[in-house]
């Protein structure tokens, strides 16, 4: 008899593999169900603040301030589909990165790491569950967001998918160093918030980045997510680009093909040095 | 020959012990929490960028020729927003932190396994969360120190109020703070769903309680809300003691309903522990997650 295995390596036992890997993070996810509401509402929650500090700057409801620097008086639009576009950025932050320190914590990782699946697959299983959550929880919170801040829409939603591709795979270029890097120091939670953090800062995912003070501005302009963020929603809801739209999108293509590169990389070097060390199961 | 020992240990119940067990979980909770040397650039990062989102973001709606500013003074009377902003956030920043490492500190040990051996040992178990909240206090105590002087270098805010009346109001703070906090570990080790729970109560105080914005810009039935939450007062007494003049008049309301608050929530966390460990012996369900 003929016996397929996953320790014969084909694209079927691959594909076995991912979809194992998906199935393990669906049921877990839903498993707990309050946590799986709450991350609908969760940014929704966040950007509430933020609601309430922009109506008192703004009159009827329009900021005027903060069209000088966006072109657009709907500030809550402009922040919404940032926290809705990061979501999906931190869904490979903490897909790939977290999910290892998971596996390190509940003592799976050295098992997992001995099966004959190329690892950055393993990476990319973790990652594709909660991307396909962050697509439903986005969607509800567009909805809620519609109905509590007046969430609108102008543009045309089918280009704005444009940059979105491009931007994504770049980030799970970066995706993959920086789980080598949680693998190497063991430690995740911090990395995870305060990149993040910063990444959503400087990418201008609540307001545009030419309103940050001129010593800083330079960050934010060196970050490709930013041309990604400012491409989309010119795209959807009409706002003043910081480049010539071309150029964006250009820029992206290239932060795509370099992400790729040095993370897989990065990814391969590091993961040699956590095996010669010897810490891998070490958490 | 048969040699006679005085054993002391902690199957010796009394104060002694107790306070021996207490001690041991404070050297275990500071040990872990040393171990990662990351929480340094926690300390140091995390009060600058948690507000700079907000103030950056008031910047921004603050407009080029500053027509937004003008709308937010007239609006809410309020000269400038960067001090404003660093101490809401400051203080929501302690309360998320405590109610992730005290009302998640019994739920981690059953996550590794350890819960229900440390159940098992004849101690007091309510040193268990007391224990873990005084690493976690010093911890706090030093993030507010730092804040307070990036706050000062590097937002240029001007603390023109009394530092000994903000330690006041902190010290008022603390009950009400860490008996949520109390609560918060009982609930979550019933539920299971920390962080559900974290992200429901911190998400509460952000809304209802002004981190950014004065409250009088929420609606009515939310300033009702914002009334009986301790963090409310928490807020507003350290930006008044920090930032303006007023001295104690100005802070006396929120010292007397963080008082009345503090015994309320160390109550209820006490209560709730004690019906938490009643449950777990009647359904030994206390290794389970």
């Amino acid at each position: 008899m003929e016996i397929q295995t996953l320790s014969q390596p084909t694209l079927a036992s691959h594909m076995r593999a991912l979809y194992s890997l998906i199935r393990k993070d669906w049921k877990q996810y839903w498993r707990y169900p309050l946590n799986a509401a709450s991350s609908i509402f969760q940014p929704l929650i966040w950007i509430a603040p933020i609601y309430f500090m922009g109506l008192a700057f703004s009159v009827n409801g329009k900021a005027y301030g903060f069209s000088q620097y966006s072109g657009t008086t709907d500030f809550m639009s402009f922040i919404l589909l940032g926290t809705v576009l990061e979501s999906f950025i931190n869904a490979v932050f903490w897909g790939m990165g977290y999910a290892l320190k998971n596996d390190m914590d509940s003592g799976v990782m050295e098992s997992n790491w001995l099966t004959p699946i190329p690892r950055l697959l393993i990476l990319v299983g973790h990652s594709v569950t909660n991307l396909v959550i962050t697509l439903i929880t986005s969607m509800g919170m567009l909805i809620f967001g519609a109905l509590l801040f007046g969430f609108n829409v102008s543009g045309d939603v089918m280009k704005a998918f444009i940059p979105v591709i491009p931007m994504m795979i770049g980030l799970y270029g970066f995706g993959f160093a920086f789980a080598a890097v949680v693998m190497l120091i063991r430690e995740a939670n911090t990395l995870v918030d305060v990149s993040s953090f910063l990444v959503q800062i400087f990418s201008g995912s609540n307001f545009p980045v030419n309103a940050l003070p001129r010593f800083l501005l330079p960050i934010a302009l060196v970050l490709p997510l930013t041309y990604g963020l400012d491409a989309i929603r010119s795209q959807l809801i009409g706002t003043t680009t910081i480049l010539p739209l071309v150029w964006e999108m250009v820029l992206l293509i290239v932060f795509m093909f370099v992400m790729l590169w040095i993370g897989i990389k990065a990814f391969r070097s590091l993961e040699r040095r956590v095996r010669v060390l010897g810490t891998l199961g070490q958490h | 020959m048969r040699s006679e020992m005085s054993v002391r240990s902690l199957a010796v119940p009394g104060f002694f012990a107790d306070l021996q067990a207490f001690w041991a979980v404070v050297r275990r909770e500071w040990t872990i929490f040393v171990r990662y040397p990351s929480w340094i650039i926690a300390l140091l990062i995390w009060p600058v960028i948690f507000p700079m989102g907000y103030i950056l973001t008031a910047r921004a709606l603050s407009g080029t020729n500053g027509i937004g500013l003008a709308t937010f003074q007239r609006t809410t009377g309020l000269d400038e927003y960067v001090g404003y902003i660093a101490v809401g956030t400051m203080i929501w920043m302690w309360q998320n932190i405590v109610l992730w490492n005290i009302g998640g500190s019994l739920r981690n040990e059953q996550l590794r396994g350890t819960l229900e051996s440390n159940w098992l040992s004849p101690t007091w178990r309510f040193s268990y969360l007391l224990g873990a909240s005084v690493p976690q206090l010093i911890s706090m105590l030093m993030l507010m120190f730092v804040a307070t002087l990036e706050y000062i270098f590097l937002f240029n805010v001007q603390f023109e109020g009394s530092l000994w009346l903000s330690l006041l109001v902190i010290l008022f703070a603390i009950p009400s703070v860490y008996g949520l906090g109390f609560a918060f570990a009982s609930l979550v080790i019933t539920m299971k769903e920390s962080n559900a729970f974290v992200f429901l109560v911190r998400g509460i105080v952000m809304v209802f309680c002004g981190i950014t914005y004065p409250i009088a810009m929420l609606p009515d039935w939310m300033q009702t809300v914002s009334k009986w939450l301790p963090q409310t007062y928490i807020i507003h007494g350290v930006r008044t003691a920090a930032i303006s003049t007023e001295g104690l008049s100005g802070i006396t309301l929120d010292l007397q309903m963080l008082a009345i608050f503090g015994v309320i929530w160390l109550a209820i966390g006490y209560l709730l522990f004690n019906r938490m460990e009643r449950r777990a012996c009647k359904t030994g369900a206390i290794g389970q997650y």
